[in-house]
């Protein structure tokens, strides 16, 4: 299990000629990812999503609040011993196409991981041939025909996979999943959601999944959890299934509003919002982030923005002073 | 062919100036585009036909590398080399055959006939240039004395976009957002005052907000301007959302066409009803998901006999290996029988669309839908 509590990062600004203010890129942010658990981060380009995932990887420091691996707080840590806490966490980037070496054959990517496992392990040569094949199969590809080709030879789903087998080396108890599917084609993304959610069944690895694209996210499983979060604070969080269907938060609403309805099937929810300003940087504390975007503001939003509440006995957790359930997202069209 | 008119719709993006009479139809016959490959020429696009209807926004949907950028650039006769035309015609009212154009006329009837909005368009504006500039290099390529109302056609377009036309002109590529460079990509397709809006992936890395942002100004300048548009992209959703009609593209042919809400509730080519339950939705059974098996095939790896898809096809026949089915007009009695012969694929269910949809179709289009698979049809050898 993860536990992140309170998690801070700012990026520093820098004076002179390329003068760049800070950038408070997460704000008090508390994730837990349960065992066996899978969780989704959405919201829009900038909005700290990845940067959390990064944190959660150890690929990023954060400044503020606390990270807790298996019951083990990070900051107690020196950086050498996190690194076998940070080592059950892997990343699956966006781009298959960029993250496998393409001077290497398959073989070799899932090779070298493994042989290093196997020291660890004193296994032996057999072991690492039989872990590879073991693996391929595992994220549905073929090893006689994979073992030897190198990335180009592999369409975008394929490389996708060999990436998946490559993170499952060490054994992971979670995996980041960034936009994994954003650079695969229509056809073969479904294959690549399935096979993450079947890898929690079969493997009882966690997932962290990090998106923009809501619809995607339904495809975790049926038990997974939604976090909606705005230039860096969670503003909503629940039930996946839940916070699509009767989201509270207005910019959960303007986000589900926002997906393309397929016309002749689908027709769009009967109180769909959009955001009443463009992106916007400036706003600060005390009052609500989103409240110049906001099209519920009210004045008292300007001053005031209450923490994370649970809305009355439901797991569905809101950061808005006036929460109210909204038909926004798309219905299946009426025969 | 600058004749302006007062647009009939009370739209901000729809200026004074640049705005036509009459929307121009485009007709695309029997297109070939052959790229030269190891084992001889392969058709990246193969004897396509396709119309774009007068004042309509035609959706080219298909998976990378199904040719639908290759199609779209030919409207240009601007396929890139080594690729080439190798037979049809790109007819355009009140162009002719772009295909058949002295090279001069072709530069001018680049822009300011014909404007394209490229793939990544957010990364092709120069980064060492404010857009501005490059606005008046645009201009001057082009011949265009009157740089002033250029510049003026420029902030009027990005107003009605919602954008702050002084900032957004004197800025850097890397000082707007990638939803801003989208919408300076349409200004600098819009601008010369093209009637025809080639839009290639227009909100492929964009965020949902900024995609639904771009989907609502490409619709506004669509009607303002009275444009004949094409919109290619790999996802549905965006199509769905924005085509009147709907051209399905794979390896190369068109096997699917027709209005979108018929096409979308009733998908007929079993491609196309892979597509869709292969496709992450925010509503419907999640249990009847479910991915298309094999992969999209390349130049290299197209069937060069019989039917494309059929090695990906849940209803392939013995038939379907010998000759390539031909697209062929559905009869409404087809249309209304609730299931193609022998197709037991987990589609939505058969739904009859409304009258609005109906009504919803363009005038001036090739009429209903059009289907290039045996399967379907019952014919073939």
């Amino acid at each position: 299990m993860i536990e992140a509590r309170g998690i801070t990062r700012v990026f520093p600004g820098r004076g002179g000629l390329l003068r760049r203010d800070p950038v408070r890129a997460l704000r008090g942010v508390d994730v837990t990812i349960p065992d066996r658990g899978a969780v989704s981060l959405i919201g829009e380009s900038g909005c700290g999503k990845t940067t959390l995932g990064r944190i959660l990887c150890g690929l990023e420091d954060f400044d503020g609040g606390e990270l807790v691996i298996e019951g083990q707080p990070m900051t107690e840590l020196r950086r050498r011993q996190r690194a076998p806490y940070f080592r059950r966490i892997q990343m699956i980037h966006q781009d298959p196409y960029s993250a496998l070496n393409p001077t290497r054959t398959v073989e070799h990517i899932l090779g070298d991981p493994l042989a290093l496992r196997a020291r660890q392990l004193g296994a032996d040569g057999g072991w690492i041939r039989r872990r590879r094949s073991e693996l391929l199969e595992l994220v549905g590809l073929d090893p006689g025909l994979v073992l030897p080709r190198y990335p180009h030879m592999l369409s975008g789903g394929m490389r996708q996979r060999v990436v998946i087998a490559r993170a499952l080396t060490v054994d992971p108890a979670v995996l980041v999943a960034d936009e994994a599917v954003s650079m695969i084609d229509v056809s073969l993304r479904l294959g690549i959601l399935q096979l993450l959610r079947d890898l929690r069944d079969r493997l009882g690895v966690s997932l962290l999944f990090i998106t923009h694209d809501v619809a995607t996210a339904r495809y975790t499983g049926p038990d997974s959890e939604l976090y909606v979060i705005y230039r860096g604070s969670i503003v909503e969080h629940g039930p996946t299934a839940t916070l699509i269907q009767a989201p509270v938060h207005p910019y959960t609403q303007c986000l589900l509003s926002a997906i393309p309805v397929l016309r002749g099937i689908e027709q769009p929810g009967s109180q769909r919002v959009a955001p009443t300003g463009p992106p916007d940087e400036q706003t600060a504390p005390p009052g609500c982030l989103f409240e110049p975007r906001c099209p519920f503001a009210a004045p008292d939003c300007r001053s005031h923005a209450p923490p994370l509440s649970h809305l009355g006995g439901t797991g569905q957790q809101h950061a808005c002073l006036y929460p109210e359930r909204r038909a926004v997202v798309a219905v299946p069209a009426a025969n | 062919m600058t004749r302006t008119t007062a647009g009939t719709t009370a739209d901000t993006t729809a200026g004074a100036a640049g705005v036509r009479a009459a929307p121009a139809a485009v007709r695309v016959r029997d297109l070939t585009v052959a790229f030269p490959t190891a084992q001889g020429e392969r058709a990246a696009v193969s004897h396509v036909s396709l119309d774009l209807a007068a004042g309509r926004i035609t959706g080219l949907v298909g998976e990378s590398g199904s040719g639908k950028s290759t199609l779209a650039l030919s409207l240009l006769n601007a396929v890139p080399k080594p690729g080439q035309v190798t037979s049809g015609t790109v007819q355009i009212d009140g162009i002719g055959d772009v295909l058949a154009l002295p090279a001069p006329e072709l530069r001018r009837v680049r822009g300011a006939e014909i404007g394209y909005v490229f793939q990544a368009s957010q990364n092709s504006l120069n980064p060492l240039k404010q857009a501005g500039k490059q606005l008046l290099d645009l201009g001057r390529s082009h011949g265009q004395r009157d740089l002033r109302g250029l510049l003026a056609r420029a902030r009027e377009l990005l107003d009605g976009m919602g954008l702050d036309p002084v900032r957004v002109l004197s800025s850097y590529q890397h000082e707007l957002s990638g939803g801003m460079r989208q919408r300076l990509g349409i200004v600098f397709a819009l601008v010369l005052n093209a009637h025809v809006l080639i839009l290639d992936e227009p909100t492929t890395a964009l965020d949902m907000l900024s995609q639904a942002a771009v989907l609502q100004i490409i619709r506004q300048v669509h009607a303002g301007r009275h444009l004949t548009s094409l919109v290619i992209s790999h996802d549905l959703g965006v199509i769905g959302e924005l085509a009147d009609r709907i051209a399905v593209m794979y390896a190369g042919r068109i096997v699917e066409e027709g209005p979108t809400g018929e096409l979308l509730a009733d998908p007929r080519h079993p491609y196309t009803r892979g597509l869709l339950a292969a496709t992450p939705r925010i509503t419907g059974d999640l249990e009847l998901a479910r991915p298309l098996p094999g992969r999209p095939p390349d130049l290299m790896t197209i069937p060069r006999r019989g039917c494309v898809f059929r090695d990906r096809c849940p209803i392939a026949q013995p038939r379907c290996a010998q000759t390539e089915p031909p697209r062929t007009e559905l009869s409404s009695a087809e249309l209304s029988s609730t299931e193609p012969p022998g197709t037991e694929l987990p589609a939505a269910e058969p739904q009859r669309p409304g009258a609005e949809l109906r009504g919803a179709a363009p005038p001036g289009a090739s009429g209903g839908r059009q289907v290039a698979c045996y399967a379907v049809t019952g014919e073939g050898p």
